[in-house]
């Protein structure tokens, strides 16, 4: 067989593989299924934004990820990239206003502390919309993320788990992907304790995120020698993409240097940050207005 | 009513001591001390004198009072006011209830044979008022108080003066003025008794003939709509008791219905045939009459109480005789349009309400909230999570302030405007951290939170926010700042406290994060 043949092969099974995983069935023929739409990380124009193109578009609806810090303090930075996704979910979400829910383990609120309504607000995020669940423990908490996953009303779960390595595992995230898939609700993981680890778990959620705190652009102070802290920003490493057109052939090591703009509530790349930032300048800027509408939507 | 000791009935007399006017007394006996003469009050070496026999313990007033709040709670069944008359007597107001058990004789002797079962020894007796039964089930000769105006003062006459709930010097002062008996002073005039022994006496008296209405406090307040089932033989499996309020849900959605009502907060009694009583409650986010929800939002209490008591959540014991649903609180639920757009947003939001409802029954509608701003600087109270059950969505929204530091200038250059002051996560205490600064009153170089140590790299501040002086006058000023360390990590810093002027050594806090 030719190498030609070969990767045609390759494609064909992959292609089974993908369908298999999207509704548990092997499908008839050869048709091809419908694309899952695409919720894009960058500005809605789309595929200029690195970690978009490496996603094939975007993440989709009715699916899990998972948000792992890369070292022991990363925690926050990883709550920050999380919430900064679930923003982008509920900005692309049909209906208007759709809450997003925040699942959190006692133990993690204890060690990381709560989400806080005027900085989520400043961060993009209505805290109208968020409903924040108090879990006790682990297993509260999977079975909270699975009855949340199961209400289409929701933009998206977010579920605060301080170890996932003890009761997380292939079996409990499969369950928690099947009431996504059969809701089409995003799922969002964030083990902000399991520093490090991003490559020991065993799961079915769709893509892994690594997130590690970046330096923000950082502005000369007027009054001091030290400069003033950036925005939000990260060091963000895919650490496994499952399945679909994103799963093969994408660079486990190359990290991405990305910030959110609150603003537009979108993801950019940080290189281009010193443009986006002079034109953000502008007196009268339409997007102000835009933001403003989209938060009070 | 006394309790007999457990398992089988003791031979010797017994009875319970407290000390009692620096004595030794008895405080309550059972039916063979009391065949012996034995009486409450007695002192312990007069009643040891007479029968050497006699066994005695310490009465235990705490655990009496649970019993009898039991004794209360069990009573429930046969209706839902039933309130506690410290130390030894329950009133139970069954207006209305008599019948459902066959008659108010037979429902007397129900509650004494079943009480009789469970070991207590029981006198109950029924008046129209609470102070009439009172008197009659302590000292009357009837059960029941008659009907007829002339035999029922007979009745009541016979009775002693005790049975007006006086003090003991009242009525030893007024046996000896010749008055023993509630008919010796029924007939006589008024003023002069009263001049004499007190108003208390005639309105105590007037109480008792019903001429003066009083009511009685309920454990409970009564709910509003009821359903129950009772059983001939006990249930105990769980997937029974589900099911039997599931059929409940069905019966109180149809009187919710009627009325045009939601419920709010619903409750389940079980009871159980040794006398147990196992209440579980839930509360809802808005009017529910669904019956399938509301069994659902009970499968999800029961689940959790499982989850602490593993071996057996509703320990049913012999099995559960009676069960009853109850809607507490009710509010108006006008009738939806369902079946015709399902797409429709009201549906979505009852989704969501849905939801709440559920977590809130499994977890407890206190962990399920949502974020209610406050009208404070303080960052701690700034933001309160309230049940999102409560379903109030008057939140105000946060005002971007722009802080007054010493880096406006850069601020002003517009780069920065609308930067995020406020951290995403806030720790739910302050933590001290150690700092290293160049002066006092300065930001901090390096700082140690959880003993780690952190470079700073970048940092913006103070924001100044003053304590609410109005509330607290020991409360410190506290200085924030935002800083970065040398990993990129951004931390919500502040020192509390002025240097000099309000302390000499501030102390560093670390009070949230930054994405």
């Amino acid at each position: 067989m030719s190498q030609g043949g070969s990767s045609e092969v390759l494609e064909f099974l992959r292609e089974k593989i993908a369908r298999i995983e999207a509704d548990g069935s092997e499908g008839a023929g050869f048709a091809r299924p419908a694309a899952p739409a695409r919720i894009s990380l960058g500005e809605s124009l789309g595929e200029n934004f690195s970690l978009d193109r490496v996603l094939q578009g975007g993440l989709t609806r009715g699916a899990l990820y998972e948000i792992v810090a890369g070292r022991p303090g990363d925690g926050a930075a990883a709550s920050g990239f999380a919430l900064a996704l679930a923003a982008r979910f509920a900005a692309q979400n049909s209906k208007a206003g759709a809450s997003i829910v925040w699942i959190s383990e006692d133990f993690a609120g204890r060690e990381n502390g709560l989400p806080y309504g005027p900085g989520l607000q400043l961060h993009g995020i209505d805290p109208a919309r968020l409903v924040l669940v108090h879990a006790l423990n682990a297993k509260e908490s999977l079975w909270c993320m699975e009855e949340a996953l199961r209400c289409k009303a929701v933009a998206a779960v977010i579920m605060d788990l301080w170890n996932a390595e003890k009761s997380y595992d292939l079996v409990a995230s499969r369950r928690l992907v099947l009431a996504a898939q059969k809701s089409g609700t995003p799922g969002l993981l964030l083990a902000a304790g399991m520093a490090g680890k991003a490559a020991s778990l065993s799961t079915a959620a769709k893509t892994r995120f690594e997130i590690f705190s970046g330096k923000g652009l950082q502005l000369a102070s007027a009054g001091s020698r030290m400069p003033l802290p950036g925005l939000a920003a990260w060091s963000v490493r895919i650490a496994k993409a499952r399945a679909g057109p994103e799963a093969s052939g994408f660079d486990r090591d190359k990290v991405f240097a990305v910030f959110w703009d609150h603003e537009e509530a979108c993801f950019r790349d940080a290189f281009s940050l010193a443009l986006a930032s002079h034109s953000r300048d502008r007196p009268g800027r339409p997007a102000d207005a835009r933001a403003r509408s989209w938060q009070s939507a | 009513m006394r309790a007999h000791g457990p398992g089988k009935a003791p031979e010797a007399p017994l009875a319970t001591l407290a000390k009692i006017k620096s004595a030794q007394r008895l405080v309550a006996v059972d039916r063979k001390a009391q065949a012996l003469g034995l009486k409450p009050g007695m002192t312990l070496t007069d009643a040891r004198a007479r029968h050497p026999s006699l066994v005695t313990f310490d009465a235990d007033a705490r655990a009496e009072a649970e019993t009898l709040s039991h004794i209360a709670d069990w009573c429930r069944r046969f209706t839902p006011l039933a309130a506690l008359d410290a130390p030894e007597g329950i009133i139970l107001d069954v207006s209305g209830a008599a019948h459902l058990f066959g008659g108010e004789t037979k429902l007397l002797t129900e509650i004494e044979a079943q009480l009789e079962a469970q070991g207590f020894h029981a006198r109950a007796a029924l008046a129209p008022t609470p102070e009439a039964a009172w008197a009659l089930a302590r000292f009357g000769t009837r059960q029941i108080l008659p009907e007829d105006e002339k035999e029922r003062r007979r009745v009541l006459g016979e009775l002693p003066l005790a049975a007006l709930r006086l003090d003991e010097k009242t009525i030893a002062d007024l046996a000896q003025a010749g008055l023993r008996r509630i008919g010796d002073i029924l007939l006589r005039p008024r003023a002069p008794i009263a001049a004499r022994f007190g108003s208390t006496l005639h309105a105590r008296l007037d109480a008792l003939q019903g001429l003066t209405k009083s009511a009685i406090s309920p454990r409970f307040e009564a709910p509003a709509y009821v359903a129950e089932r009772r059983f001939l033989d006990c249930i105990m499996r769980r997937e029974d008791i589900e099911a039997t309020i599931a059929s409940l849900a069905q019966d109180l959605a149809l009187m919710l219905t009627r009325h045009g009502e939601g419920a709010r907060r619903l409750e389940v009694n079980l009871f159980r045939v040794d006398g147990m009583v196992k209440h579980i409650e839930t509360g809802t986010s808005r009017p529910l009459r669904d019956p399938q929800a509301i069994a659902r939002l009970f499968r999800e209490r029961i689940e959790a109480i499982g989850q602490t008591d593993e071996t057996d959540p509703l320990d049913a014991g012999f099995g559960f005789d009676v069960i009853r649903l109850a809607a507490l609180t009710v509010e108006r639920k006008d009738q939806e349009q369902t079946g015709w757009d399902t797409s429709s947003c009201v549906n979505e939001t009852a989704d969501l309400a849905a939801l709440i409802d559920r977590l809130g029954a499994r977890l407890g509608l206190r962990r399920v909230t949502r974020l209610a701003f406050n009208d404070t600087h303080i960052p701690e109270f700034a933001v309160a999570a309230m049940p999102a059950a409560e379903g109030n969505r008057t939140s105000r929204a946060y005002h971007l302030q722009q802080p007054a530091s010493n880096n406006f200038e850069a601020n002003s250059n517009g780069v920065e405007k609308g930067l995020a002051q406020r951290p995403i996560r806030l720790l739910q205490h302050p933590e001290p951290i150690e700092t290293i600064a160049s002066v006092p009153d300065g930001p901090p170089l390096r700082f140690r939170w959880r003993r780690v140590m952190h470079e700073v790299t970048a940092i913006e501040g103070p924001e100044r926010i003053a304590p609410e002086w109005w509330k607290n006058e020991t409360a410190l000023t506290r200085d924030y700042f935002r800083a970065e360390d040398s990993e990129g990590q951004r931390f919500w810093l502040f020192r509390e406290g002025l240097f000099n002027r309000e302390t000499a050594r501030p102390r560093w806090f670390m009070h949230g994060f930054f994405a």
